[in-house]
């Protein structure tokens, strides 16, 4: 049923406080009735209009003692809307300001901590929270983070605790590259239009490139050098085969799709060196892409010559 | 004596000179008894234990548990010397009035003077309506009566006191920086509402958008939950309203206080030599602008607020309860009701016979013949 009226002001209130002698006075009344089978009232009940009034419990329903409950939020932080969130702003606030004499670390001296990010907060408390709003929480917490650790009190953990990104490290294990029964490593790289696939084998050093040598494949000496650069930076270009496929593109975004194909294929071999081919550059993939043409442009960023008239 | 390369390189002029009191050490290695013999009789080898045992501190990282011990060892020290020496007088504690604030018989003219409550505006920014409360002009700004405003002040402590009697929601409100503190305190003492960020503007004339999501509970008389029985009214319950506002700073609030004009519900305002007394209900003549006025005023009401309350739960308590429950609230809904309901909707209205076999069930015709000789 929706109520559309509500009173409950303080002038309803205000005039209707009861006492007890006038709740027995109404109890007693409501015991003394008799049902009245031949009442005309039951007639029209059974069709749509409203039931008779009852003045005074006589007309066959029994006279019901007022219930007392009223309607209360449930937070006193009902009327900013966001009650979730004022409460958990106030219950870190709370903490701040009750631990504030412990000892603290110096500035940056804390452990580093990541806190749970503002979508994963507004999901959980179900509210739209603003940032600016939620970074107060934060700076709560940052303060109760910088308490030193061995005199930080339960409350106060417990706080952190709930506030602390769910990470899970065991979760983030790195993928081993196979090498496969004839001690082949494949491995993939894409650069501009170009994608190239690479299979390293333990060698002499032989390069092919799509059945053609890397001399006879790529005409410019800084390209035949970027297929190697892998190997080259870490000195190992006599010691494995590389047998690879590019296509796509153009010569430079072949060459150096083979720079990555071969430097994943090295590290299935060799997950060791990881740092030193990120160093070379032959771990991170250059998103770079030809610009699009923009309307109103030559190209993608030239004008048009600029006549007078 | 013994005599070194010194002696015996500058010959027979060191000799002959009388030996300096610098040379002595290089020049023998005998005790020099007399010299620590005046040491030892200064004033300043008192000293000299303490200067024994001092430690400079290292800048090298401190264990964690020389922290832990080190921040025990100080708490004990402050115990067990914390009283010795002279007595100190009571200073300023910034949130003394939040911790614990005065009641409405603790105001004073004293206290509201300390708190700077009689300082208004510049004279050039007074609205007139204020004439009444203002005592004079002092330094080119207006000095409020403080006799005004603590009668003002204990007045909005009845209302405040008798809303709580009579089971109302009080919702207070200061949303200037620095007004939270004690708005929460207020509000937790006289079980109300707090709201000390922006007003959103609808709460209470569109309050079903606005608060729609905000949780709202049935309590009984000592203020004990109701936990079943009323859930499906209350999903289709209508936002509540306040029944009294009590706002810090009007003047910032003309929205919340027009929305409360329009639903008939009493506000409380501070208001300072600026501001327009008919905005509020009950006018507190005061400092809005600072906070020590703030937190006396709001402590002041919030001790009224839960003073009423525990007045209201104690005539509850011997049976004399002081409000009524909200119109369409009942009482609650038990498994019986549910299941009559829906056997109702399958079966359709009940016909005349149906409710006339219901009334007459449960009794006796004996009983209804001596019901019936009774009447007559």
């Amino acid at each position: 049923m929706k109520v559309s009226w509500h009173p409950a002001t303080l002038k309803g209130t205000l005039q209707c406080a009861s006492s007890p002698q006038s709740i027995s006075f109404s109890r007693q009344r409501g015991i003394n009735i008799r049902p009245r089978n031949f009442t005309t009232s039951t007639r029209l009940r059974a069709g749509i209009a409203a039931a008779e009034i009852n003045f005074d419990g006589r007309n066959g329903t029994p006279y019901e003692p007022i219930f007392y409950a009223r309607l209360v939020p449930t937070s006193a932080s009902y009327f900013t809307a966001q009650p979730l969130f004022t409460d958990d702003l106030l219950a870190v606030q709370t903490l701040v300001e009750r631990y504030s004499n412990l000892p603290t670390v110096k500035p940056g001296e804390a452990p580093r901590v990541a806190w749970r990010p503002l979508a994963d907060y507004r999901d959980s408390v179900g509210e739209v929270v603003q940032a600016s709003k939620y970074s107060k929480i934060i700076h709560a917490l940052q303060r109760l983070n910088h308490i030193q650790a061995s005199l930080m009190p339960e409350p106060v953990k417990d706080a952190l605790n709930a506030y602390k990104r769910n990470v899970n490290p065991f979760r983030n294990v790195v993928k081993v590259a196979p090498i496969d029964k004839l001690g082949r490593s494949l491995g993939a790289g894409r650069r501009k239009a170009s994608t190239a696939r690479a299979w390293l084998v333990e060698g002499t050093g032989e390069v092919l490139v799509n059945g053609k040598s890397l001399v006879e494949a790529f005409g410019r000496v800084h390209d035949r050098e970027s297929v190697i650069w892998a190997l080259k930076a870490t000195d190992r270009i006599d010691k494995y085969n590389v047998w690879a496929l590019a296509n796509g593109g153009g010569t430079t975004g072949q060459a150096e799709a083979l720079t990555l194909a071969v430097g994943k294929a090295l590290m299935a071999h060799e997950p060791a060196l990881k740092p030193a081919l990120r160093r070379a550059g032959c771990v991170t993939r250059d998103p770079r892409r030809v610009e699009r043409k923009k309307p109103g442009h030559v190209k993608a960023r030239k004008m048009p010559a600029w006549v007078k008239r | 004596m013994i005599l070194r390369n010194v002696a015996i390189r500058h010959g027979r002029s060191a000799l002959a000179a009388p030996l300096r009191r610098s040379f002595l050490r290089s020049m023998t290695t005998d005790t020099l008894t007399h010299e620590t013999d005046a040491l030892s009789h200064s004033p300043a080898s008192t000293n000299s234990t303490s200067l024994k045992t001092f430690v400079p501190p290292s800048d090298a990282g401190e264990s964690l548990d020389s922290i832990k011990t080190d921040y025990a060892s100080q708490q004990r020290l402050n115990k067990r010397t914390g009283k010795l020496g002279s007595a100190v007088e009571k200073g300023y504690v910034p949130d003394a009035l939040v911790r614990n604030p005065p009641k409405p018989a603790d105001v004073t003219l004293e206290l509201l003077m300390a708190s700077q409550s009689h300082l208004g505006h510049s004279t050039s920014l007074w609205n007139p309506a204020n004439q009444r409360y203002i005592f004079g002009i002092r330094q080119g700004i207006h000095i409020i009566s403080l006799e005004e405003t603590a009668a003002h002040l204990r007045r909005a402590a009845k209302v405040v006191e008798g809303v709580a009697y009579h089971g109302g929601l009080i919702l207070f409100v200061g949303t200037r920086a620095g007004q939270g503190p004690a708005i929460v305190k207020a509000a937790r003492l006289s079980k109300g509402c707090h709201l000390f960020e922006k007003w959103i503007p609808g709460s209470i004339t569109n309050g079903d958008q606005i608060l729609s999501r905000c949780d709202i509970k049935v309590v009984d008389k000592d203020d004990v939950d109701i936990t079943s029985g009323f859930e499906d009214k209350i999903g289709d319950w209508k936002a509540l309203k306040p029944d009294l506002v009590v706002c810090m700073n009007p003047l910032e609030n003309y929205i919340m206080l027009h929305e409360c004009g329009l639903n008939n519900i009493p506000t409380i305002g501070v208001i300072d030599t600026d501001a327009d007394p008919t905005w509020v209900t009950y006018p507190i003549p005061a400092n809005d602008d600072s906070l020590r006025c703030i937190q006396v005023i709001a402590g002041v009401l919030g001790r009224a607020g839960q003073e009423g309350q525990r007045r209201r739960l104690e005539a509850a308590k011997t049976g004399h309860i002081t409000w009524l429950p909200p119109f369409g609230l009942g009482s609650p809904e038990t498994a019986e009701d549910k299941k009559a309901a829906a056997n109702k909707v399958r079966r359709g209205p009940p016909t005349a016979d149906e409710i006339a076999a219901e009334q007459s069930r449960g009794k006796s015709s004996k009983q209804e013949m001596a019901d019936i000789d009774e009447e007559l």
